[in-house]
């Protein structure tokens, strides 16, 4: 039996929330300083205040500015070539059905197939330079906004296309009016998956074949035991990660009011 | 008179950072055994929260209610509700949303299958046993809520606006259905709708409820004879009591218009 | 003509799209284009090294190693994964307190911690099994909290309203209504695993498909380069197919809602 009552209050979200980011932070904090740890746990071990200091040090020095505009180069290289490349192809997939079925198992098993098992024959073509990493993060970005884009373009209710049509509009008018307003939320989404996939290809692809850039650095830090380093690094990716996965969503969020049901995408 | 009997019963509903809604307030209702009653009022006046009382899943916070004499404490085998949304486990079959009662009730595998079987072919159903709702449509589904409302063989059988989602022809087919079924086992229906014609074509008595909070404003008993067929509501008589039943509801529509 | 087909439509034209890609490849390399083989190579060249592979034994092995490592993290993944999600799903106090740790954590590229992990914990199934429950257990905490969000507050009505009680409420509606949910996140979190077992071995293994690869690309042996990115191609498919065919299986109801 139910009686109708009250929900939680919103600071108790809040309070809740907060509570467990900080917690881990406040355990990193103190423990290494109470007991002395094994090298192997202790490079897991960084503490927070040694993190912000050598973060410090690195933008002070210059250093982690010219990491940062390799890596940020990269992404958005291979980012914007993916937008280039995925959303139209994404519509004339969705459109043109026999291109469709033309190219299907080309995109369902690059799709399904992680991209990174390519890296080492991009190094193998492109070297070490910033390349192989823009390819890298090409493929990474590509399928999400291709897909997605195609999901948008078929899911255009047929029901409004032969409105516009019965009003004498053609093709074009038809993907302006109809086509394209309906797939821009997929499309969003698409952009937020993207964007994701677009950082691990950075991240990734400096791991293995770079001299330069944020991955690189957060390696070869992990080699020489600098875990502050290393994990400035780290947080840097982190930070901009959710920053730009954040915006994506609340663009989203804005463009996807109209609709009675959200696209689930995970 | 008195088999199920509701006495100034006022519900409350307290949903958090809102104001607090009262949903019925000194409601009260008398019904006999074996009587068909419909409630008709404005949106949001209480009805379907004056069946989940009755049904169990709420409780009232002042007034009581009583089944043949007891206080309900729960959702019992001996009243089902038949919902509006149908409510029907999507990844059971025809066969495993009909035994639901029986299965919660402890019955046996054998013996609820049969008796679930039997309903789905009273409902007109047989041959679908093992379909999935997803490929029913809304008049065959609306039949597996009812088959599965009667699999325990209550004494009140609690309708919320049943055949509201429903097309005209189906609900037509519907309300037959139903009363055919009504006739032979004689339960106590409380019947929930927003048609004046279905409520006058279905019941011995109409009753109608305020604009919220819900009051028990008026009743027109349907002095109809049964067994009721279709031309009944194309005669004077109904058009009288459609007349009266409006004239109660008009007042209580037009105050919840502000 | 082509409507003729029919249903089978899009399988011709996908095959045959394939074939005549792979065909003109060989045919243009095998008479017209000059190519390098430390740069690229031919169908026919990786045929007969896919061959040499399978039936040698290496590639066996290869694949032994990796699948280990990959179903221990990935089994952990789904025995930590879907008791937590399931937990903020129904208690909103977990939520609260979970959900922004778990976004963030979700959002942020993992797998940076790859090198910390092989280095602290040195180069064996421990690292990789480690990586890849990291990368794969989200999508399952995720898409269990969702799924049990996601149950349909009228079935727990109803199934009240005829007499069932908690447990009846978990095992007759919550957790019928979570499968379909749980079983897409595994299809999300295969995909993460494997890229956690790539880097691991790409990092620093001595066995191991992924290793394998880049062993043969560091050797120039293109061929069997491709062969390892072909098998690991295929398996990725096989896996991601079958359970897309499970969760067509497990939710025949939602048929109509289909994701990439």
């Amino acid at each position: 039996m139910a009686r109708a009552r009250a929900g939680a209050r919103d600071w108790e979200r809040y309070g809740l929330g907060v509570g467990c980011l900080v917690l881990p932070l406040a355990v990193w904090e103190i423990v290494p300083r109470l007991v002395t740890l094994p090298r192997g746990a202790k490079l897991f071990f960084a503490m927070p205040s040694q993190i912000v200091v050598a973060l410090y040090r690195l933008v002070e020095s210059g250093e982690f500015q010219g990491h940062f505009a390799v890596s940020a180069a990269e992404f958005l290289l291979g980012l914007g070539l993916s937008i280039v490349v995925g959303l139209p192809l994404g519509l004339l997939l969705g459109r043109f059905k026999t291109l469709d079925d033309l190219l299907d198992p080309y995109v369902t098993s690059f799709n399904a197939t992680p991209r990174i098992v390519w890296l080492p024959l991009l190094i193998l073509w492109f070297g070490i330079g910033i390349w192989s990493k823009v390819v890298i993060v090409f493929i990474g970005a590509v399928f999400p906004l291709l897909i997605n884009t195609y999901e948008g373009v078929r899911n255009a209710d047929r029901v409004l296309v032969n409105v516009v049509r019965s009003f004498g509009g053609r093709e074009w008018q038809v993907m302006k009016v109809v086509v394209l307003p309906n797939a821009l939320p997929y499309i969003v989404a698409g952009l937020r998956l993207a964007i994701g996939r677009a950082i691990l290809g950075v991240v990734v692809g400096e791991f293995f074949g770079a001299s330069r850039g944020l991955g690189y650095m957060i390696a070869s830090a992990a080699s020489g035991y600098r875990a502050d380093v290393m994990f400035a690094g780290v947080l840097v990716f982190m930070a901009l990660s959710l920053g730009l996965t954040l915006s994506v969503k609340a663009l989203e969020t804005r463009l996807t009011r109209w609709r009675p049901q959200a696209t689930k995408t995970f | 008179m008195d088999y199920i009997v509701a006495n100034d019963l006022t519900v409350t509903f307290r949903p958090a950072n809102r104001n607090p809604l009262t949903a019925l307030a000194g409601f009260g209702l008398r019904v006999a055994r074996g009587e068909f009653v419909s409630l008709v009022g404005p949106s949001g006046c209480g009805k379907s929260t004056f069946l989940n009382v009755v049904l169990g899943l709420l409780r009232a916070d002042a007034g009581e209610i009583r089944i043949d004499g007891r206080a309900i404490a729960g959702p019992s085998p001996d009243r089902a509700m038949v919902f509006q949304e149908f409510g029907l486990l999507p990844w059971r079959t025809v066969l495993g949303n009909v035994e639901l009662g029986l299965e919660l009730k402890g019955v046996a595998p054998a013996a609820r299958q049969r008796r679930a079987a039997e309903l789905i072919d009273l409902v007109g159903l047989r041959g679908f046993e093992r379909h999935y709702p997803h490929e029913l449509s809304g008049g065959m589904k609306q039949r597996v809520g009812l088959a599965r409302a009667l699999a325990t063989d209550p004494n009140v059988l609690l309708m919320d606006e049943p055949f509201a989602s429903l097309d005209a022809q189906t609900r037509d087919l519907m309300q037959a259905e139903l009363l055919q079924i009504w006739d032979q086992s004689k339960k106590t229906v409380l019947f929930v709708t927003h048609s004046i014609e279905e409520a006058a074509y279905l019941s011995d008595r109409v009753v109608v409820v305020s604009a919220r909070p819900g009051r028990h404003k008026a009743e027109i008993p349907v002095r109809l004879p049964r067994p009721r067929d279709y031309e009944m509501r194309l005669s004077p008589e109904f058009n009288d009591l459609k007349l009266a039943i409006w004239t109660a509801l008009k007042e209580e529509l037009t105050a919840t218009r502000t | 003509m082509l409507n003729a087909l029919g249903r089978r439509r899009r399988m011709v034209l996908g095959c045959g799209s394939v074939v005549v890609f792979v065909g003109a490849w060989e045919i243009a390399f095998s008479t017209v284009v000059r190519w390098d083989p430390f740069f690229i190579t031919k169908p026919s060249l990786i045929a007969a090294a896919f061959r040499e592979q399978i039936l040698g034994g290496k590639l066996w092995k290869d694949m032994a190693v990796s699948g280990e490592a990959f179903l221990a993290g990935f089994a952990l993944a789904v025995v930590v994964g879907i008791p937590v999600g399931a937990v903020m799903g129904w208690r909103r106090r977990a939520e609260y307190a979970l959900d922004p740790l778990l976004t963030a954590l979700y959002a942020s590229p993992l797998i940076a911690l790859a090198p910390l992990l092989i280095i602290t914990m040195g180069v064996g199934i421990v690292a990789k099994a480690v990586l890849v429950f990291l990368l794969a257990v989200f999508p399952f905490i995720f898409n269990t909290f969702a799924g049990v969000r996601c149950t349909d507050p009228l079935l727990i009505n109803v199934v009240r309203a005829f007499g069932g009680r908690e447990r009846d409420l978990y095992l007759k509606v919550i957790l019928p209504g979570v499968v379909p949910y749980i079983v897409a996140g595994a299809r999300l979190a295969i995909g993460r695993g494997l890229i956690g077992i790539l880097v691991g071995e790409f990092y620093a293994a001595s066995e191991g498909l992924g290793f394998a690869i880049s062993r043969f690309g560091d050797t120039y042996r293109l061929p069997e380069m491709f062969t390892g990115i072909l098998v690991l191609a295929v398996v990725a498919v096989g896996l991601t197919g079958a359970v897309r065919k499970l969760e067509a299986m497990v939710a025949p109801w939602r048929a109509g809602q289909q994701e990439r």
